[in-house]
């Protein structure tokens, strides 16, 4: 060992010159603070471009309120509890169809990128099935189920589902030969190799399907509320509308496109934590 | 100690299809190989070095010809056969200690002997206190030496190695050659070194075997009577090193390196 000793202090691949060289850690700080803020100006415009459309009456303010009327209103909202009320109906129909579809899209890729058979005999009707927006099937599920909760969970399932699914079975199809070598020759047996090989290799594409089918599921949940509910963010974005109050639909749709941001970013937290395996810096 | 075995391969050749024409890579291959025996091959790139290790190993079996060990057919891969691949091949997602473990999943040895030898391994190739660092933290020579920890960790009775050092800096790696040379006295396994390096060859090898390419064949078989530890600067080192390379005279010496060079993923992108 002690003829090593001085190869170790001689070895020219030390930890930090091991890999590109990283800024320094407060510089790197720095950078993500001024990427972040990058984000603001285009926002700010717009607010402000709504502001003076208000201000110096453009459009009227029966059809576009002004920023602090919405403010107002969303406060209102807030405080009469209806905010609180729609947004909670509209996350738990989200999180059962979400469930569902994953689920059921997570089985659905497995068995496809695992059985060749399956995957003949699924693909072509899936990629077909998937092809059809979810409120195409709308008017059929309608008249299968009604228009209770079970029409939203459905749909809301269904659009999780098909990306979560692809995404699966690409995943699969795609880890390595080399991996799927290296696991041949110390015997593996199949249970082993899905488990140490196929789904680590495959996770970083099932993430992202599991990152899509969730924004879908959101998307499909407000259309499905905009055309048949009584309940609901969607449903408060249709009320709004059919009495005029321009004001409570602009409401509804910030907090809608906020509740889909903050659900991306919850799972975007999850993936970095998860996935701190790969190379750092996007 | 892992009982050595005798390997004989005979009469091998191999091809391959490519869009529809037939690429004979290995024509005719006969090599014998006794128990316990360090055999180095050298040859330019191209000539079939891995494709003849990928058939002894068992991960292919369309092939013509013989693989025998201790006179029985080889079929598919075993865990008396190791093999490290001329690409280090570590699971991005495990740490160096997991990877190095991963050897060990089937091996008929309880938790506490596989965390010992785990442990060992990653000392051996001089990585201590970097169990826990992830595969795109290291460089290219520190994942080769993991990729060594692993295919060593579990004691094969015959070893494969494609150009194993082929990334490392001189003192790393003839540290590594004598670790090596130690490990196949000590445990008498039968070794099998592909190099580019004659030098490399000639030290460790007791014969080396000169590979031609187009189709891959045996040129020839170069002794190394010589004892160990060998001498670099010995006389008759020499003499076998100018023989071996003689054999090379004939083609540009740097088709023998030739390594492709990775691509920067973002090489593509703006600078801002
Ligand atoms: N899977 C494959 N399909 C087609 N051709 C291959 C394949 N693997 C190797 N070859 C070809 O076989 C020849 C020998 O390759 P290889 O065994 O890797 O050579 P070496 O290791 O000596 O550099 C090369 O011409 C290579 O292109
Ligand atoms: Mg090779």
């Amino acid at each position: 060992m002690s003829a090593y000793s001085s190869v170790l202090t001689l070895d020219p691949v030390l930890p930090t010159q091991a890999a590109t060289p990283t800024p320094r850690p407060r510089r790197r700080l720095w950078s993500a603070l001024g990427r972040a803020l990058l984000a603001w100006p285009f926002p700010l415009a717009v607010l402000l471009l709504w502001q003076l459309a208000a201000t110096y009456e453009w459009v009227p303010s029966q059809i576009l309120p002004s920023p602090a009327t919405v403010a107002g209103t969303f406060a209102d909202l807030w405080r009469s509890g209806e905010l609180q009320d729609n947004t909670a109906i509209s996350l738990w129909r989200v999180l059962w169809g979400f469930s569902a579809g994953a689920t059921l899209g997570f089985v659905l890729g497995v068995a496809m990128g695992l059985s060749p058979l399956t995957k003949d005999y699924l693909y072509p009707t899936f990629k077909t099935f998937a092809q059809v927006p979810a409120l195409g099937w709308l008017p059929l599920l309608m008249m299968l189920v009604g228009i209770d909760e079970a029409l939203k969970i459905i749909l809301i399932a269904k659009a999780s589902l098909v990306p979560i699914a692809l995404n699966t079975y690409k995943g699969l199809q795609n880890v390595p030969t080399t991996q799927i070598e290296l696991a041949r020759v110390y015997r593996f047996s199949r249970w082993q190799l899905l488990r140490h090989v196929v789904l680590p290799s495959a996770f970083p594409p099932i993430w992202n399907g599991v990152r899509y089918g969730l924004t879908h599921a959101w998307l499909a949940l407000v259309g499905v509320e905009l055309l048949a509910s009584s309940e609901g963010l969607g449903f408060l974005i249709v009320y709004g509308r059919q009495l005029y109050q321009l004001d409570v639909v602009l409401a509804a749709v910030v907090v809608v496109g906020a509740i889909g941001w903050a659900l991306d970013r919850v799972l975007a937290v999850i993936e970095k934590r998860l996935l701190r395996w790969r190379v750092e810096g996007f | 100690m892992p009982h050595a075995a005798t390997l004989e391969i005979r009469g091998l050749s191999k091809q391959y299809q490519v869009k529809g024409d037939t690429l004979p890579v290995l024509d005719n291959v006969s090599l014998s190989i006794k128990p316990g025996e360090f055999v180095s091959i050298v040859g330019a790139s191209g000539c079939g070095k891995s494709t003849l290790l990928r058939l002894v190993i068992g991960l292919e079996d369309d092939y013509q010809g013989d693989i025998l060990l201790d006179g029985h057919r080889i079929v598919g891969t075993s865990l008396e056969r190791g093999i490290m691949f001329q690409e280090h091949r570590l699971f991005p997602w495990l740490t160096v200690e997991q990877n190095v473990g991963l050897g060990l999943l089937n091996a008929d040895l309880g938790e506490a002997r596989k965390r010992d030898a785990v442990r060992e391994h990653i000392a051996l190739v001089g990585l201590e206190g970097f169990e826990r660092a992830y595969p795109y933290q290291l460089s290219g020579g520190m994942s080769q030496r993991v990729a060594i920890a692993r295919a060593l960790v579990n004691r094969p009775e015959v070893l494969l190695l494609d150009e194993p050092f082929g990334a490392l800096d001189a003192l790393t790696r003839a540290y590594l050659q004598q670790e090596l040379q130690r490990i196949w006295a000590q445990e008498g396994i039968t070794m099998i070194l592909v190099t580019h390096d004659v030098e490399e060859a000639v030290y460790l090898g007791d014969r080396v075997v000169v590979m031609q390419p187009r189709p891959g064949r045996i040129k020839r078989i170069v002794d190394v009577p010589l004892p160990r530890p060998r001498d670099r600067g010995d006389y008759a080192f020499a003499a076998i090193k100018e023989d071996v390379l003689s054999e090379f005279s004939d083609r540009p010496r740097d088709e023998l390196i030739a390594e492709p060079r990775e691509r920067n993923a973002v090489e593509w992108q703006f600078s801002w």
